[in-house]
């Protein structure tokens, strides 16, 4: 985002430089018809440069973000240090990873991870003694 | 007066931001703080470049349409004001759904910055996609760098 990430980028720095200046987009979690929902705010991001991955339990978001700048500007007051998103985060096993939905609008993603079958919640009735 | 003053009130950034809050006021305890200056983390981020001929302003707002974000100039001190519904609203009162992390920004938002002098805001022009405001804000004309011509003597 600020003109030196782009500058660099530019310059043809390794890819682990960039790795490591990445933001960690706040996400909000929640749970509702047997299915988990992560939302994340990844401004700048396009369908083409989000990344989501599932490899094992691993549940991995990328994206680039993608703006237009002008040459020869100079960041004069940057509060967004980099032009990457990455976050992770492990799935319990009652995920059924091969559903996975991803959905991307205005820049906030949301994923849906739907529940296996017979991981579905089972209300327990309680019995009078 | 008291109305100026909550221009600055940009709320308590989401999350655990606690922790960010709290090595901002150690690690600036000697320093002096801008004071428009806000957590880290305060929703939208914003971006400010500069060119040679006018001033850009880049706000990070996932989620907002043209209609959800006011862009005010007055006094050279841009201010954004909105409004973002993180999450849509749980209608199903009788059985809440379960809520694991809260960290995106939820409600009413006011943010100011301060612009450099010479901007021609007539000429101020914003457009958004992804998520992304671009403000664009010219300088005014004889503000913008000129070349002298050296004459024969």
């Amino acid at each position: 985002m600020n003109d030196v990430t782009r500058h660099e980028s530019q310059a043809g720095v390794t890819a682990r430089n960039s790795h490591n200046s990445a933001m960690r987009p706040p996400v909000d979690i929640y749970e509702e018809d047997n299915a988990l929902f992560v939302v994340a705010d990844m401004p700048g991001v396009t369908r083409e440069s989000l990344k989501v991955e599932v490899d094992d339990n691993l549940l991995s978001i990328e994206g680039e973000m993608h703006i237009d700048m002008p040459e020869g500007i100079t960041a004069t007051y940057a509060e967004a240090m980099a032009q990457r998103y990455a976050r992770r985060f492990t799935l319990s096993h009652e995920i059924d990873t091969d559903t996975i939905e991803a959905h991307l609008e205005k820049g906030v993603l949301q994923l849906r991870l739907p529940k296996k079958e017979r991981h579905k919640s089972r209300r327990i009735e309680i019995k009078a003694s | 007066m008291f109305g100026d003053l909550r221009r600055f009130d940009t709320g308590v950034s989401p999350g655990a931001d606690w922790f960010r809050q709290w090595l901002d006021e150690i690690l600036s305890a000697e320093s002096a703080a801008d004071i428009r200056s806000v957590p880290r983390g305060s929703f939208p981020l914003i971006n400010v470049g500069r060119t040679d001929d006018a001033v850009r302003v880049y706000v990070l707002a996932a989620g907002l349409t043209t209609e959800d974000l006011e862009i005010h100039v007055q006094d050279n001190v841009l201010t954004l004001r909105g409004r973002r519904d993180a999450l849509p609203r749980d209608d199903d009162s009788e059985r809440k759904r379960p809520i694991f992390r809260r960290e995106r920004f939820d409600g009413e938002f006011v943010r100011s910055i301060g612009l450099p002098d010479g901007i021609d805001v007539e000429r101020a022009e914003a457009r958004c996609h992804d998520g992304v405001f671009e403000i664009h804000l010219p300088k005014r004309e004889e503000l913008k760098p000129r070349r002298i011509e050296i004459q024969a003597a």
